[in-house]
Formats: structure tokens, sequence, C-alpha cells
């Protein structure tokens, strides 16, 4: 499986789930539990009877409701791994020492300063979109290629709340979309930086 | 307050306050809040801390009804008195001591608690006045000597407690010769002996005169005055002791006590003293010692099953053991021979009760009921083979002195169980192919099958080889002579057949009985473990036990530590046998070798979900190839080279395994990369090995689009197997081969600095990154030479900055959080500790080992260790807030490297930036104050070091220099105003010492302030003389280690005089 994989391609075409032997999963990595992708919060094992096999209990937090799910099985079983994915935006700037480094190009979102620690200049990627109207209760999004997306759900709760209440103040504020098996949704704001 | 209302003489108001104190801390929690009980605790607190409470507390004793004031009024006495001693009169004392016995005497009926109180009081006070021998011990002594010849079995018992008192007392201090027990009193014993007899069916009485036996059993030292008399002592005592236990049938209760008496015997009194008694004294007590090991094995087998909470006999029956060890283990006294029959016995008794019926009695209750219980085991529930480990190491020592008797047995009870084993599973089989998936089938046969080879593996583990850590395990001396002793009567090749055809019945073996014993054993867990690859390969694994998996391999590592590829040079004599089964160049060598290799490789496809036993098998691979030796064999196995390829493909069914046993499966093939092979060989297997790593590596993180995929699930993995797997390479070093695994991580090292940028957001991951640095400076940092040791400073530098930058502003004031949130915290710490280490373990030489790989570079970098670690903790210490040293692990770790900067180096301590410095004596400061004792402990050895600077400096401005007088202050209160650890006395003292050759004057002044702050004429007078006394030896004081070691001598006088006197509201 693993020796198959293709980096080129990045994300295109990945599948929504993989399986895995449930002894190789691992605390804070990403499950399916009861049809919900979840984020492992306990793993734990035990045994019936001292020559018993192992069966793993897992707890897990479903990244979308916050919703909390148990599962029991045996260690021997696969379960389905998500495929995750924040959205990102494509690089922009050059770093020449990381290049030599690496042996390869890397790229970032943000133009290099001159001079200045090199790792300074490395971001991790742009995690957020643009948040420029609420209609209806769907957000619309800037999209790096310019385009807007109008097909996400303003999230219920808290979360919904506080969005809607900065954008009616008129603070421009970032959301991070995750997306996972066929489903997205808004997980978190910041404030875009000045 | 308390303390006005005593000097008033309000005596009976003082007693009525008492007793209402007491009520409401005796009250139940509902009826009364939190905050009148912290006001009743503080009434005690005071009533205690008031000064000569002594005509109160009589009053009190006389008068109170209340058992909790009495038991408060006589911790009062006891609490006083010490503090008080320099103060008081010798008669007075006396008379107070004479008080409280009498007291006691004529109150038999006062609850055990307020009793045992007061003679503690009592005790202590006889201790103290020993230390300046104002008390004549011998007159106590003399006075218990007769309450116990008294007749009466209330008085004689009172007289028992009085005893332990004094005896625990004494024993915990160094100061026992003062004792001065007289040799009359020796012959109380005996009376005890009877005491006890008389007063069995009262339980608590029982216990009290148990433990003063168990305390008079310990006695040693200048107590006797000659070895005759010690011989004496214990020839009377042992008669005593037979003549009870042969006497009477033995309570619960009283397990325990007699355990201890035993073991206290044994443990305490030298062997010649044990041989000289009379030898039939001495056979009766070893017999009476065994026939009380079986039978409180068995009770305690009963107890297991009972699943009872209290386990008496278990705690009984594994003190006896460990007697057991400790007797046998010094076999010059005695004869050879001597303790084979009792050996067996207890070995036979032992293997009875872990065996299923009929054989055993493993789960049947008293009336011979079986229970079964399918309980579920959390991972967090230890092994048996740990739980178990001080009763096994027992029993196997047993079984090596009874060894004609033990290995011959224990192959018997193993080649049937493997018999059994392969019948049932075939009849599953059968069953299966019949019917498939006809429900469940019944386990209990083979479950208790499973649970007698695991018993069985477990004991000959023990018996076949030791525990060791590090150092080279050698075969059990007993083992090679009864393998040498036999050689003559076995027949080589039949042995060797035995040996090589584990899938074949022993028996079926023509001349099966004319083979090595020891080998034989091997063999039958060969055939263990043989069944268990059929039924794998028969598809039945469902049917198998990851325990007896767990238990096979487990074995095989402890057994080809010691015996695989024996070395001659180690031993007097080597057996035949062994030697050619075993030995280096033979052809069994090289069969067992690919045999273990073939169980290694199945059980890593088969059991990758069982954790434990996918982690005991790498665990037998890393010793196949630790050993250079070995690993040549190893290598010559075309299955190792599959194995090495096929870890390096990540593919199925290895990379299903968990992480910690892919990192040690990886440090397994790169020990096993160093073993003897042709230069192109060499080269293929490190194409193979490690540049797989190093290539999925860069192509994973070159791709373009690295950023936006890092997070996917496939590319973390991909990460997160090569971070460990480094952590797994890291962990190989040696010697030999640290020059080439440097060079290599080196590279990756580089790149795992960009890797933390590119996942700072993902905790573990940079967990994980730190942690490979962590490793390499751990496992390489003391063989690394100038340069070299440089490019590691530099890197991890770097890595620092990195960090530092990610982490600045980060809030962390959560109060929910847990320890493991903090974990990278507590990684960067271990990481300079790790970087600190090179200071006091160095074997490098200057780049000795890499002579030959590079030219050694010129040294005039800038970068040094002290530039991280001070760099580092730059970093840690605005992040380390007072929460996070709630957090026992952080807290250790930290003091624990703050403690290491200053003793290694105290110059760069007054060159810090003001913030830090300012933080880190604040540091210092909080840890005297209000942290454990090991903390306050660490911080005042750091303080040693600072002082010592500053004398160095001569700069009475610096910063340092300031703060040293504050530490001054500290370590003055701290010795003399303050109650503290006395184990904390040395180190306090010799910081306090420095400090005070450092700033005099200002000692003086503290001196000065605190008497002149005294208005009891008395106590001034007492406290002066104290004082000049202390400082008498050393004036002026200098850094002079005579000076130092003198003034450390007066100072624990000082403490004894005047330790606690001050703290008197």
């Amino acid at each position: 499986m693993a020796d198959d994989l293709d980096f080129e391609t990045g994300d295109a075409g990945a599948s929504a789930t993989f399986p895995m032997q449930c002894s190789a999963l691992r605390k804070n990595g990403f499950v399916v539990l009861k049809g919900r992708p979840c984020k492992i919060v306990e793993m734990s094992t035990s045994k019936t009877g001292k020559h018993g096999h192992a069966k793993v209990h897992l707890v897990g937090i479903d990244i979308f409701t916050g919703k909390k799910y148990e599962d029991i099985c045996p260690s021997t079983h696969n379960m389905d791994v998500p495929n995750i994915k924040r959205n990102g935006l494509p690089g922009k700037g050059r770093c020449p020492r990381l290049t030599k480094i690496w042996g390869a190009p890397v790229s970032f979102a943000e133009p290099l300063p001159r001079g200045g620690v090199c790792w300074a200049w490395l971001r991790g990627p742009p995690l957020a979109l643009q948040l420029i109207g609420i209609q209806d209760g769907y957000l619309s999004l800037l999209q790096d290629s310019g385009d807007v997306r109008e097909d996400l759900r303003l999230p219920e709760g808290d979360l919904g709340k506080e969005i809607e209440q900065k954008y009616d103040c008129g603070e421009e504020i970032l959301i991070t979309v995750l997306s996972a098996m066929t489903e997205e949704a808004a997980v978190a704001i910041k404030a875009m930086a000045k | 307050m308390m303390a006005a209302a005593v000097a008033a003489g309000g005596a009976p108001e003082v007693i009525a306050q008492l007793e209402n104190a007491a009520k409401v801390l005796m009250a139940p929690p509902s009826m009364v809040n939190n905050e009148q009980r912290q006001h009743a605790e503080h009434i005690f607190l005071s009533f205690r801390k008031s000064k000569s409470p002594f005509a109160v507390c009589k009053h009190i004793l006389e008068t109170s009804k209340v058992d909790y004031v009495l038991f408060q009024a006589a911790t009062a006495i006891m609490e006083a008195v010490v503090r008080e001693w320099i103060l008081l009169e010798k008669s007075s004392i006396e008379s107070l001591r004479t008080f409280l016995l009498t007291y006691v005497l004529q109150r038999p009926n006062l609850q055990k608690y307020v009793r045992e109180q007061i003679l503690l009081a009592v005790a202590v006070i006889v201790k103290r006045g020993s230390l300046d021998k104002s008390i004549d011990c011998k007159s106590i002594f003399h006075e218990v000597s007769q309450l116990i010849s008294s007749g009466n079995p209330t008085v004689q018992t009172l007289a028992c407690s009085i005893l332990t008192a004094l005896l625990s007392e004494f024993s915990s201090s160094s100061k026992t010769s003062n004792i001065g027990l007289s040799m009359e009193f020796h012959g109380n014993c005996k009376r005890i002996f009877q005491v006890h007899r008389k007063i069995r069916e009262d339980t608590d009485m029982a216990q009290d005169s148990l433990q003063c036996l168990a305390q008079l059993a310990s006695l040693h030292g200048p107590v006797f005055p000659d070895e005759g008399s010690q011989v004496d002592y214990l020839a009377h005592f042992i008669e005593g002791l037979l003549n009870t236990v042969n006497g009477i049938e033995i309570e619960d209760s009283e397990a325990m006590g007699i355990s201890s008496v035993f073991s206290n015997l044994i443990t305490v009194f030298p062997r010649n003293v044990l041989t000289a008694i009379p030898n039939e004294l001495f056979s009766s007590f070893v017999n009476c010692l065994t026939h009380l090991t079986c039978s409180f094995g068995r009770s305690a087998a009963l107890e297991e099953v009972l699943d009872k909470d209290d386990m008496v006999y278990m705690e009984a029956y594994d003190k006896l053991l460990e007697s057991w060890l400790t007797l046998v283990q010094d076999d010059k006294h005695f004869h050879k021979g001597f303790f084979t029959q009792h050996a067996v016995q207890v070995f036979n008794s032992y293997i009875q009760c872990h065996l299923a019926a009929p054989d055993g009695t493993r789960n049947l209750t008293a009336n011979g009921v079986a229970s079964r219980e399918e309980e579920e085991i959390s991972e967090l529930q230890e092994d048996d083979r740990d739980q178990f480990s001080d009763q096994l190491a027992s029993v196997g020592m047993l079984g090596r002195i009874a060894a004609e008797h033990c290995i011959p047995l224990l192959t018997s009870l193993l080649e049937d169980r493997v018999t059994r084993l392969h019948g049932q599973l075939q009849r599953h089989q059968q069953q299966l192919l019949a019917s498939p998936g006809s429900g469940s089938i019944d386990n209990k046969v083979l479950d208790d099958l499973y649970e007698d080879i695991h018993w069985l593996i477990l004991v000959t583990g023990y018996l076949l080889a030791n525990d060791t850590q590090g150092e080279t395990p050698l075969i059990p001396p007993e083992v090679m002579e009864y393998s040498i002793k036999h050689s003559t009567e076995v027949d080589i090749n039949t042995t060797l057949q035995i040996l090589g055809s584990p899938g074949e019945k022993a028996s079926s073996i023509p001349g099966y009985n004319r083979t090595d014993s020891v080998i034989r054993l091997l063999s039958a867990i060969l055939r263990v473990s043989e069944v268990e690859s059929r039924a794998i390969r028969a598809d039945l694994t469902h049917l198998l036990s990851p325990q007896m998996g767990k238990d096979i391999v487990w074995f095989l590592k402890r057994w080809a530590k010691t015996y695989l590829l024996v070395d001659e040079k180690l031993y007097d004599q080597i057996s035949l046998p062994f030697n050619t089964a075993f030995g280096a160049d033979t052809e069994g060598s090289q069969w067992i070798v690919g045999y273990l290799l073939e169980k290694v490789i199945s059980n890593l496809a088969v059991w990758s979900s069982e954790q434990d036993l996918a982690n005991d098998t790498v665990q037998l691979l890393v010793t196949l190839v630790e050993r250079r030796e070995r690993a040549n064999l190893v290598i010559q196995c075309e299955n190792w080279w599959n194995l090495a390829k096929q870890f390096a493909r990540r593919s199925p069914p290895l990379h299903f395994l968990s992480s910690s046993v892919q990192r040690t499966l990886m440090k397994a093939l790169v020990l096993g990369g160093f073993a003897h092979m042709d230069t192109d060989t060499k080269q293929q297997y490190w194409t193979e090995v490690l540049q797989p790593l190093q290539q999925r590596f860069l192509n994973v993180i070159n791709q373009e689009n690295f950023q936006q995929i890092c997070q996917e699930e496939e590319v973390k993995q991909e990460i997160t197997a090569t971070l460990e797997a480094l952590c797994g390479i890291a962990e190989a070093t040696q010697i030999d081969n640290v020059a080439i695994l440097f060079n290599f991580l080196m590279d990756f090292l580089t790149n795992c600095i960009g890797l933390m940028e590119v996942y700072k957001n993902t905790p573990e991951t940079v967990n994980l990154i730190i942690e490979v640095f962590v490793e390499v400076a751990h496992k390489q940092i003391c063989y690394l030479g100038e340069s070299k040791a440089m490019n590691l400073y530099e890197a991890c530098l770097t890595l620092l900055q990195v960090y530092s930058k990610n982490n600045l502003g980060r809030q962390r004031i959560d109060v929910t959080a847990e320890e493991d949130q903090y974990q990278d915290l507590l990684l960067i710490m271990e990481l300079l500790t790790n970087l600190l280490s090179k200071e006091f373990i160095d074997f490098s030489d200057t780049d000795e080992v890499f002579r030959g790989h590079e030219p050694g570079q010129a040294a005039n970098r800038s970068v040094s260790a002290a530039d991280v670690v001070l760099y580092g903790v730059n970093l840690v210490l605005p992040l380390m807030s007072q929460d996070l040293l709630k957090f026992p692990s952080l807290c250790n770790q930290y003091y624990k490297l703050i403690t290491f900067i200053c003793e290694i180096f105290p110059e760069k301590i007054p060159q810090l930036p003001e913030d830090l410095f300012k933080s880190l004596m604040y540091s210092l400061e909080l840890g005297m104050s209000s942290m454990s004792s090991e903390v306050c402990q660490l911080c005042l050895e750091a303080l040693t070091p600072l002082a010592e600077q500053c004398a160095k400096a001569q700069e009475t401005d610096s910063s340092l220099f300031l703060a040293t007088r504050h530490f001054l202050k500290m370590v003055f209160d701290m010795l003399v105003l303050q109650k503290h650890n006395t184990e904390m006395t040395t180190a306090a003292g010799e910081a306090f010492y420095t400090l005070v050759c450092l700033h005099q004057a200002e000692y003086s002044e503290l001196v000065e302030t605190l008497l002149s702050s005294q208005q009891d004429p008395v106590i001034y007078q007492r406290l002066a003389d104290a004082f000049n006394k202390l400082t008498a030896s050393s004036t002026p004081p200098s850094l002079d280690r005579k000076q130092k070691m003198a003034f450390l001598k007066s100072l624990e006088e000082f403490m004894a005089n005047v330790g606690g006197l001050l703290c008197v509201k």
C-alpha cells in the first residue's frame, strides 16, 4: 500500500479513507468510528483472561461536531482512517538555503524578505481562507484562485456566533476549513495578519 | 494565644478548648465545615508548639476522657522534650519518663493508639537521653525485664510494646550501639515467646509481641561483646522460636510476623554465627523454615483463588523465599548438598501450586473445587515475570541447587504439556474442518495448558539464567557443573538430534534418555515454540495464547544471552555438550541462530497486533545481533537480508508494528550491519538498509507541494516512520560504529530542523523531532571529539532557535492541561542535560574514532556546550511557569538541569542577561522553600559552586554576590529556625559554610539579631554558647577543606542542641 504512494500527485485522486491495522493507530491520529471521521484522544488495550488476544479501546472526537465516539475491536482488525485535508495556498517565494539543503526548490506563500535568518521565512502553509461575507447561513470565502466559494455553512454553536459577531463588527478574519470523507466544515477562525 | 493560656495556668480552659476541637475533628464531614475543621486543626498545632507544656499535658492525661486529646498531649510532650532538651533539668526529664510509664501501667484499658504514642514518647526520651548519656539505658531495660517477668499477660504485652518502641527508635538511628542491652536481658526472649503463646488469641497483642520478636531477631553490632555471646543469644532465640512455631497452628495474622522473625535472623546474623549453633538445632531451624515456606506458599495460592484484598500469606511467602535466596547464596559455610532436600521440597511445592490438577492444585479452593474466572486484564497489569520476579529468582536458585531433581522434572512436565497441547490443537482443527463456524469452542483445556506452560517456562528461564543488566551474563555454576558431571554418560549425537528436531516428540528419538539434561530442557521449550509455529501455519492463530508466545521469546532471549556462543574464556571448565551444541563455529549454533531468526520473522508478521509480544520478539532480535560473534552468524541467514529489505520498503506486515517496535527493529538492523562481512557485502547491506530511508525521506520533503500535503495522513506517517527509525539508529550506537552513524544522522538532523517549521502546529511531530536530537545527544555525545561535538552543538542551537521562534508568545496557561502536553519542554530540558553530560562522561579522544573517515577540522569555532545550554535555558526558563513546576517530571528535570549548570559553568552565571539571572536565582529560592526535598537538595548543591565562584571573582558588587548574601539568610533560617529533613543537613551544611566564608560580617549580624531577640536569659546563653562552639574550630572561616569538615562536624552537634529550639512560638 504505502509502497505505491505517489507523492507527485499530492491530493488528487486520494480516496476518502484507507485501511490500517488497529494496532498501528496512534493517539492524536485519525480514525473512522461509527462512520464518523474522528481524532483519537484515547487508546488503550486489554484482554479477556491471561491468554486472551488484545483488544483495542478507542475514544475519538468527531472532527466536525466534537461529539465523542468509542469503540472496542480486536487489535488485528483493520480500521478506516479518513484522509483529512486543510485548505492551503500554493507557494509564492523560494528559499535558496532550504533549496540547497533539500536539493530541490522549496516554495512559500509569502515573498521572502531580504537577509535575516532563513528559518524565519519558512512558514507552514496558510491554513485559512478569508471571510468576505455571510449569506443565508452560508459563508463566502475568498479562495487563492480569486474565486469565491459560497457552499460552506456557517457553523452552529459558539464558533458560528463568534464568526457572525466578528464579521458584523467589521473585523477581518480567516476561516480554517477542514475536509474529510466528502464533508467540509469551518472549524476555526483567526484574525487576519495586518 | 495557647501559650498564654498555658502560662496563665488556665488548664481547665485549655482542656475544654482542646476537647471541643477534638469533637469537631472527629465529627462526620457533613456536620462541620472546612473552616471549622481547619480551625480545630490549628488549635492542636499551636498547642503542640506551646512552650514547656509539660504541666498542662500531665494535667490533661490525668483528667481528660477524650482519647484524641490524650493522644495530642502525648505528642506535645514528645515534641517539647526534644525541642527544649537543653533547657530541662535532668531530674525533671526522669520524673516525666517515670510519670508516663506509670501512667500507662495503671491504665490497661487505654486505646491502643494513645498507649503507643505515650510509649513512643518514652522511647524518644530514652533515645535523646542516650545521646548525651544523661539517661542510663540499663535501668530502663531492667524495668522492662521486670515487667516481662511479672507473669501478668497484660503487663507483659505492655512490656513488649515498650521494647518494640525502644528497639525501633534505636534501629532507625546509627547509634544502635548505645542501646547497651545487658546480656541478662537476652534471657527475656524466651519469656516473650511464652508471652506470645499466652496472648495469641488477642490479635492486636499478638502482633505487638511478634513485632518485638522481629526486632530482637535483628539485634547486631556492638550489642554483643564477642562472637560467643552472639552465638549463645542466637541459639537461645532459635530454640524459643522453634518451640513456639512447632507447637501451634499459625493464625493468618501471625504469618507475616513469623516470616519477619525468620528473615531477620537469616539476614542479620553472619553465616559463621548461624553455623556455630548446635547442628541439630540448625537442622531443625532449616526444617521449620522449609515447612513454613511450603505451607505459606499453599495458603498464598488459596488467597489468589479467593481474590482476597489482603494477601498476608503472599507477603509472608515472599519474605521467606527471599530469606532462602540469602541463605543459600553463600554456600561456603555449608557442606555441599546441605540444602538440596529442602530446595527440592520448596521447588516442588512452588511448581505444584502453579500447575492445574491433577499434577498441581492451581485454582483449587481449600475443599478441592476448581474456580476459573475470565477477567478483563488491562495493559497496565504487570506481567507475571515482573510481578513475581523475586519469587521466581528464589525458586530458580533453589532449582539450581537441586538441579539433579529439578531440571529433569521441568523437562518431563514441559514435554508432557507439549504433547497434550499438540493433540488438543489437532482436535480443534479437525472440529473446525468438520463443521466450520460451529460456534465457540470451549477453551478451558487449552487455557489450562497455556497457564501450565506459562509458569514452567518462567521457572525454567529463572533457573537456567540470571537477570543481568549491563554485565556479561554467565551460565550459573550449578548448571554448568550438573552438565559436566553427567557428560560422560551422555551421547552427544543424540543430544544434538533432540535439539535439532523440535518437530518430533523427544521420546520418539532412540536413545533419548542418554542426552544432556540441560539441552533437553531447552529443546523442550523449542518444542513448545514449534507447536506454536505449526498452529500458525495451520491457521489456528486465534486459538493460540499471545501470553505463551511472549513467554517463549522471553525465554529464548534470556537463554541466548547466556548460552549462545559460550565464551570459553569466561569459565574454568566448560561442558562438552554445551560447547558442541552452541559453542563458537559449530553447526549447532548456526542452526539455532537460523531457527531463532525464523521465529522472530514469523512473530513479527503474525503478532504485529500484540504489542508486548512483538516487543519481546524484537528484543530477542537485538540480543542476536548486539554481540559481534552472534551477529556474524545472523547475517549469513538469507532471512536476515529479507527482513532488512522488507523493513526498508515499509510494506505490510512490518509497518503494522507499533512505533516502539519499529524503532527497536531499526536498532537491530543497524547493529547487524556491523557484523563481519566483506566490503562489497557491507556496501550492499547499507545500500539496502540505510539508503532507502534517506531516499524515501528526501523524496517526500523535496516535493514541490510538500507544504500543502504535509498534513496528509500518508505523508505524516512517512515522516513519523523516518523519525522513529532515526531514533532507532541512534539507539544502536556503540563505540565502534559511532563514526558512521553520527555522520549519517547529522545529514538528517539538518533536515529535521526544517521539519520543525513545517510541523510547528503538530505537537506530536515536533516532539518526535526533538526526541531524535535527544537520542543522538544521549547516545553519541560522549564519543564525539571536539569538531564533531561542535557540529552537534550547532545543530542543537539551530533547533532551539526554531523552537524558540515558534513558541514566542505561545500561551501555556491552560489549567486543565495534562502533563503530556508539556512533553516538548521536558524533551528540550532532557536534550540540554544530555549535552551537559559530556562534562561528566567523555570517552572521546579528539575525534579518534573518526580518524580515517574525515580529516579533522580546525576546532576554532565559537559554539560551546555552555553557549548552547545557556541559550536553551534562556529559552526554557520563561516557559517554565510556577504552575508547570507542579508536574513532578518537569520539576525534577528542570532542577536537575539548573543544578548541573551551576556546577559545571559557575563562571557563566554572573554573565547571564539580567532577566535570566533573576529567574534562575528565583528558581533556586523557590526550589529551596517550596518544593520536594530532592529538589531542595539539588538547589543546596547548586549554591556551593556559586558561592565559590564569588569568592574566586572577588567582586563584592556583582549581582551574584548580592544573591548569595540572600541565600545565606535562607540557609541560616532553614538550619536554625525551621524544621527540615535531616538528610539535607550535609548539603545545607556545605552550602552554609561556603556562604559564611563569603559573607562573614552578614553571618555575625544574623547571629546577633537572632540572639538579641531572645528575652529568656537561659535560652540566650545556651544559644550564644552553641553559636560560639559552632564556629570555634573554623575561625576565621576559609575555604579550606579541613576547616570545612570540622565545621560540618560541629554543625551536627549544633543541630542536636539547637535544632527546633527556636521553632517555639
